[in-house]
């Protein structure tokens, strides 16, 4: 079945009266179970195409179902509550509350899901447990490393179990060896099923994944599937 | 979302940014406390008046009083007796809306103990003047039917007067006492209780200050001028039919106590749902007696009634105006306040939003958190209204008790969740508005 189905988007921003054309005419379909890199130079398109999928921004043109809903045209609060219940999003700078400690910031999906407050804390602490963080369950983000706050990120964008989860350059702040650590989580999670999209210009990162969609000038360039090629 | 989430979130918002917070509050403590301090005031005065209206005899009490007859009736006068005792009979027997009524003669007389010797205004009344006048027994019992009947030599007197001529019993104790008015000795049957303002009774108890005993030493003033309860404090009151055969026969020998002028006349409305028809059904029964002859009123004290209200609406204007402007400058502040926290939170909102959070979540939020900064000022506001209205009692205790309500309380609560509502509604609407990307993006 198709969690993402794009049927000729365009995306176009005016920037000081110019047309840009971040999306031109992009296709894409990924279905559920797949593991899926982004890939692209900057300026590509890529993070335009991103924030589409994150159902963040609706598309100029076109056709966009996330996950069964027709979201071509619609409202910021069904962009909402597709990114609330379906989509789960780990972002390269963590994005974590500071003033929250780490199970709490866990919890903010399931509070604007309208879960009652004990049963919210019991999920959220056994997601942070499921990241391996349960020594640091009443510690703020700020007194972690940076590998810890991106499993707290994860446990975060897990917590509403939704059927896509989306990094946006997961390891981009990471060191190498932390990198490798979370990218594993991510091939774990697709593993045991989960549909996981990510977005990188990192080969490395794509090429754990079992298919590279190149964006290049507001379209896909070429697909591939990294274990077959070369 | 959750109410008591974002409540939640709002006090942590609040309390890690204390001062700034305490800072944003003051308009509104400021706004509140004055509130409550002006309707502590305009409720005290407002309290102490009515008080004072009950006990001299409240609006139910009307006097029956004589009245210029206009000059095409000059012709008539002599036919109307004027205001006599039969006066009093008619309106008994034909105004059932009036629950009391007595005639009152009055006659200057010196009033002796034996001793101690005054000159007071003595005066004849029937057992209805009691709930009439509004007078409250200390010791003893008032007039009675049968004293009136009979022509009894008794007295019930007020409690200056039993403390004069007394100085060395307690009023209660002068009951029993023989009393002399004019020599003629009569039986102290009843002593009033001692009638006072607020002001008069916070003086007793705290004592006087020395500064206002050399004042008075200096002007030789008698502390109780200008006092109102001076006359019932004073009051020397006997039968009607013993003043008239014991004092004023010999000076009306051509009248019988039927036909003698009366110098007062007074009533009881029993309801006054029906004042109007009460008043009416007296001047049909005094047309009768006066033969007529339309020369007689009615002297009421709705008037009174309208003058203090006057008196309480401009207090309360000029107070409603002074909070009312630090409640807006308070609005001004929370609202400053709730702008430059959402600069600094730009981030936090896009994550909000990123992870599900609708506009309508994030308006709430900001809405909130403003209104739980004016309700804290507000319930500062109410402890600094209770600490102005300890100090102007302290500085200036004016006639009456300041006296916060329970309503005047929850009234500026109230105020203080409206300004917060409403001083919030902006930043609410921007912060709603951030565009999700951008807010993620923001440094």
């Amino acid at each position: 079945m198709a969690l993402v189905l794009l049927q000729d988007v365009k995306k176009y921003y005016f920037l000081g009266g110019q047309e840009i054309r971040a999306l031109d005419g992009v296709n894409l379909r990924i279905d559920e179970g797949e593991f899926v890199a982004i890939t692209g130079p900057s300026g590509s398109g890529k993070s335009t195409l991103m924030h589409l999928l994150g159902c963040l921004d609706t598309p100029t043109a076109g056709r966009m179902e996330i996950c069964g809903h027709d979201l071509s045209q619609a409202t910021s609060d069904q962009l909402s509550l597709v990114r609330n219940r379906e989509i789960g999003f780990v972002f390269q700078s963590f994005n974590l509350l500071s003033r929250l400690n780490v199970v709490e910031n866990v919890e903010v999906p399931l509070i604007y899901s309208g879960v009652p407050g004990r049963k919210r804390r019991e999920k959220a602490e056994s997601l942070v447990r499921r990241v391996g963080l349960e020594q640091r369950m009443r510690n703020r983000p700020t007194q972690l490393s940076g590998g810890q706050c991106q499993r707290v990120a994860i446990a975060r964008a897990l917590v509403n179990d939704p059927r896509i989860l989306f990094g946006d350059e997961p390891t981009g702040n990471l060191d190498s060896h932390t990198g490798e650590l979370i990218l594993h989580m991510f091939t774990e999670l697709h593993q045991a099923g989960r549909t996981v999209v990510l977005v990188t210009h990192d080969p490395d990162v794509a090429a754990v994944t079992h298919r590279v969609i190149e964006i290049r000038d507001g379209r896909v360039q070429r697909e591939y599937d990294p274990r077959v090629a070369a | 979302m959750n109410l008591f989430i974002s409540l939640e979130t709002g006090l942590r918002e609040i309390f890690s940014h204390k001062f700034r917070s305490f800072l944003s509050m003051l308009g509104i403590v400021l706004g509140v406390g004055s509130l409550i301090a002006t309707m502590a005031i305009t409720g005290g005065i407002e309290r102490g008046t009515r008080a004072f209206m009950e006990q001299i005899g409240g609006l139910e009490m009307v006097n029956v009083v004589n009245k210029e007859i206009s000059n095409d009736l000059q012709d008539f006068w002599n036919l109307s007796p004027g205001r006599t005792l039969q006066d009093a009979y008619a309106i008994k027997q034909a105004a059932p809306l009036v629950s009391h009524v007595s005639p009152q003669l009055d006659l200057g007389l010196p009033v002796s103990s034996g001793g101690q010797t005054m000159r007071v205004r003595v005066s004849g009344v029937w057992p209805d003047f009691l709930e009439i006048a509004r007078h409250q027994i200390a010791a003893g019992r008032f007039i009675g039917d049968l004293d009136v009947d009979r022509g009894q030599r008794c007295a019930v007197i007020g409690n200056t007067i039993a403390a004069t001529l007394w100085p060395n019993l307690a009023p209660a104790d002068t009951v029993g006492q023989t009393i002399y008015l004019n020599d003629s000795p009569f039986t102290v049957v009843g002593v009033f209780t001692l009638y006072e303002r607020d002001r008069d009774r916070l003086a007793r108890e705290r004592g006087l200050s020395k500064v206002e005993e050399d004042r008075r030493e200096r002007r030789g003033t008698r502390p109780n001028r200008g006092d109102p309860f001076r006359g019932k404090n004073e009051a020397v009151l006997i039968p009607f039919t013993t003043m008239f055969y014991e004092f004023k026969s010999a000076a009306f020998p051509d009248n019988s106590s039927d036909t003698v002028p009366i110098e007062n006349l007074t009533i009881r409305i029993g309801n006054l749902k029906s004042f109007e028809q009460a008043l009416g059904e007296v001047r049909k029964a005094l047309e009768i007696t006066h033969r007529g002859v339309d020369d007689f009123g009615f002297d009421t004290r709705e008037d009174w009634f309208d003058q203090m209200e006057q008196r309480m609406r401009s207090t309360r204007t000029s107070g409603g105006l002074i909070a009312g402007i630090s409640l807006l400058v308070g609005a001004i502040g929370i609202t400053n306040i709730m702008l430059a926290s959402i600069t600094e939170r730009v981030r936090e909102i896009g994550i909000r939003r990123a992870v599900g959070a609708r506009a309508r979540d994030i308006f709430l939020q900001i809405i909130v958190e403003s209104v739980s900064i004016a309700l804290m000022g507000g319930v500062i506001g109410v402890v600094v209204g209770f600490g102005i209205v300890q100090l102007l009692t302290l500085l200036a205790p004016g006639d009456s008790e300041p006296f916060i309500s329970a309503a005047s309380i929850g009234l500026s609560i109230g105020f203080a969740a409206v300004v917060g509502v409403l001083s919030g509604i902006y930043p609410a609407v921007q912060a709603s508005r951030l565009d999700p990307i951008q807010a993620l993006r923001y440094e």
